[in-house]
């Protein structure tokens, strides 16, 4: 059967060669994601193996060696007809103790008081954008203006699994014991990352994951 | 049964496969050995497949009890064991397989018939214990072996070595060629220059997440969002000198990639020493 193919979904998506095996796509719009991600897990091109999300793109990994025009092919063949992404975007309510080392420092920094801190950290929607830098690290989506700041200037040694956390324009939640040099806020019992269900094979990542890309997350102040 | 038991870990010692690819868009690095190549070798060498369960011996220290009599394989670093690397042979029960010195390279891989008969994490026997995946191992541990025979004909064979073409002397000097990196253009001609025109270092400061290189500092362009990242990519962090991602390392990062090596060569560079000499160059 022949596919209606529809090249204006991605027109101006940019596809460049990173490594001997993937393409970065980028310069298409944020709410054509969804439809790259769905039609990779239904339909993926010949020799697909994995994906990575970005913050402003898409790393398409393949098992071996693909030509370019593979995945133009692929990418022209998609169709906007796809399942809306809020049908499976959950609604994760993630209770915090807003007694963070760095609170008072973003207070000072942002020019609020902890209390106005505590208050705007926790008002927002956000939204899963990505998961990387650790297992389970969500970087949110959501996070309010007044709480913008650069990464601190020395990062720590080790930051506990649960610890909230800003840096940048994202929200995030440490999801395992690592260095970094986001601002600590406060806590959270929820655990984001449980290696130990990981053991065997895994065919459902809520086993093992607290959250997942498009996941809307409420921050409940304890 | 169990074929090995642990002595001694040494400075490093753990079971690895090719990884867990799959997982990278949740944060789970793909893991694995970190020299695919020589652990492979080792695998062929008893006609496993060549992503059986190996140890993985980072330089000296680790001393291994063989259990049972049964064959061994080693390839990789040169750690001085009595199974020469690229060779396999068999052993009888009560040896001891000692790795005392560090001669070339950083990591042997020692493979039992069938690889090693271990727990998994999703999917991979691969120990990723920064992440809580797999149990480290420590003195004590014994560990079975997926058979007790080797598929090849053994009869009036008692030893077995990979041809020599396939073997690697990680110690002569190495020049990798780079594929640019997706913030190749942002860099300056110079840092570009630079890059393939200088000798760095690797430095003391590399594990099994990244080897850091010294040389001049690079001109940094602007960070940039979050992306996904590659095992092999130049990351240049702010001060300038290049951190190359290995297979534990961030599934994404912030640092601009000026560059990104052939994953072949990732195997190789993650046989070179601190204070290795290196050069770059950008192919044709």
């Amino acid at each position: 059967m022949a596919q209606k193919t529809n090249y204006s979904l991605f027109r101006g998506a940019r596809i460049r060669p990173y490594g001997e095996r993937g393409y970065l796509l980028d310069h298409f719009r944020e709410s054509k994601r969804f439809v790259i991600e769905q039609a990779l897990s239904i339909t993926p091109p010949d020799g697909f193996d994995e994906y990575v999300i970005g913050a402003d793109n898409l790393l398409i990994l393949f098992k071996r060696t693909v030509y370019e025009c593979v995945l133009h092919e692929w990418l022209s063949g998609l169709h906007s007809e796809m399942l809306d992404s809020s049908k499976y975007a959950r609604q994760i309510e993630v209770p915090v103790h807003y007694d963070g080392p760095d609170l008072a420092t973003v207070a000072v920094a942002t020019g609020l008081s902890e209390a106005e801190v505590v208050a705007i950290h926790s008002a927002p929607e956000y939204r899963v954008r990505m998961m990387g830098f650790a297992p389970g690290f969500p970087y949110l989506d959501g996070l309010d203006d007044r709480l913008h700041l650069e990464r601190k200037a020395s990062p720590r040694n080790r930051i506990e699994p649960g610890s909230v956390a800003i840096g940048g324009s994202h929200a995030g939640i440490y999801s395992v014991a690592s260095p970094g040099g986001w601002h600590l806020l406060g806590r959270t019992d929820l655990p984001l990352f449980q290696p130990e269900k990981a053991r065997g094979t895994v065919t459902d990542a809520r086993e093992v994951f607290a959250l997942a890309v498009g996941d809307i997350v409420n921050f409940l102040v304890i | 049964m169990p074929v090995i038991e642990i002595i001694s870990t040494g400075v490093g010692l753990s079971v690895q496969d090719c990884g867990r690819p799959g997982w990278r868009r949740f944060g789970v690095p793909p893991g694995g050995v970190m020299d695919r190549s020589s652990a492979a070798a080792a695998n062929r060498l008893l006609g496993n497949c060549a992503d059986a369960p190996v140890l993985e011996v980072l330089m000296q220290g680790a001393k291994l009890r063989i259990l049972e009599d049964t064959w061994i394989a080693v390839a990789g670093a040169d750690l001085g064991c009595a199974i020469a690397p690229w060779t396999a042979c068999a052993v009888s029960a009560g040896t001891v397989l000692q790795f005392p010195m560090n001669r070339s390279g950083l990591w042997a891989y020692v493979a039992v018939p069938g690889g090693f008969d271990v727990d998994r994490w999703f999917g991979s026997a691969s120990v990723d214990s920064r992440n809580g995946l797999g149990r480290p191992l420590k003195r004590g541990v014994q560990l079975s072996a997926v058979t007790s025979a080797v598929t090849f004909e053994y009869e009036r064979v008692g030893r077995r070595v990979l041809a020599a073409e396939l073997q690697h002397d990680f110690s002569r000097p190495m020049e990798f060629e780079l594929l640019p990196g997706p913030q190749f253009d942002s860099f300056s001609s110079q840092a570009r220059a630079e890059l393939v025109s200088s000798e760095w270092t690797v430095s003391s400061r590399s594990d099994r997440t990244g080897f850091r290189l010294e040389g001049p500092a690079l001109n940094v362009p602007d960070s940039i969002r979050s992306e996904p990242v590659l095992p092999g990519s130049l990351q240049i962090p702010g001060n300038g000198q290049p951190i190359v991602t290995m297979v534990d390392g961030p599934t994404v990062g912030g640092y601009a990639k000026i560059a990104i090596l052939r994953e072949a060569d990732v195997d190789w560079l993650a046989q070179c020493r601190p204070g290795t000499k290196i050069g770059f160059n950008l192919g044709s």
